[in-house]
């Protein structure tokens, strides 16, 4: 039809029809999953600098997506998930930087 | 005050709307990248890196295509991208992805 943009099939053409207005939000869920997938990697890797900004940039945006009209629920969750994985994250190495130093001196000492 | 900045402070995506402070807080992950360009490449995390990547590249058009526009955005993606693909390509050498070269140490 005249003024129609061309649809196109396959995945390609779903992509297409989706537009940026779509990708880029849902995307962000990809920030979230590559945090969980780094759960299983050692605490020494962890950078604070990254997590701390990852963790305040998710609150912060969590609170803004319930002051708009309207609320943006999607919005809301992306950001939660960013805000609790880097949290989980930031734990992780602060656990073992300042909590299990503790136990790893008495060994020293002993031995 | 220049009629400029007073239309900065009325516009929008200006400071007395979200549009402008949610990318403020983006620069947090821009700063923090900087700040890990120091760091030893062992730190790196290839996940975050490639995603952040992606997620940066889609959000400069993203903040082009949104009405209002917003060039602030715009910018901070803009940035983000370059230091998040700096940081790609220092762990991927460090990986060994990028491939080494002839060293004279190997041939001899």
């Amino acid at each position: 039809m005249p003024g129609q943009p061309e649809v196109r099939g396959g995945a390609a053409g779903l992509a297409a029809a989706k537009g940026v207005h779509f990708w880029a939000p849902t995307f962000k869920w990809g920030i979230s999953i590559a945090n969980i997938a780094d759960f299983a990697k050692p605490p020494e890797k962890i950078s604070y600098p990254q997590q701390v900004a990852v963790a305040c940039t998710g609150i912060i945006w969590s609170r803004y997506s319930m002051v708009i009209t309207p609320k943006n629920w999607n919005l809301f969750s992306v950001n939660v998930a960013m805000a609790g994985t880097g949290l989980y994250q930031l734990s992780r190495k602060i656990r073992q930087d300042y909590f299990s130093d503790e136990k790893e001196a008495d060994p020293s000492i002993e031995g | 005050m220049s009629a400029a900045f007073k239309a900065f402070l009325k516009s929008p995506v200006g400071p007395k709307t979200t549009h402008f402070w949610g990318p403020v807080s983006n620069w947090g992950i821009i700063l923090a990248s900087v700040a890990d360009t120091k760091k030893p490449p062992e730190m790196i995390s290839g996940n975050m890196t490639g995603v952040l990547c992606v997620y940066s590249a889609l959000f400069v058009r993203f903040a082009w295509m949104v009405r209002p526009r917003n060039y602030f955005l715009m910018v901070t993606h803009s940035c983000n991208e370059c230091v998040q693909l700096y940081q790609l390509s220092r762990w991927a050498r460090f990986q060994g992805f990028l491939g080494k070269k002839k060293e004279p140490e190997a041939e001899e």
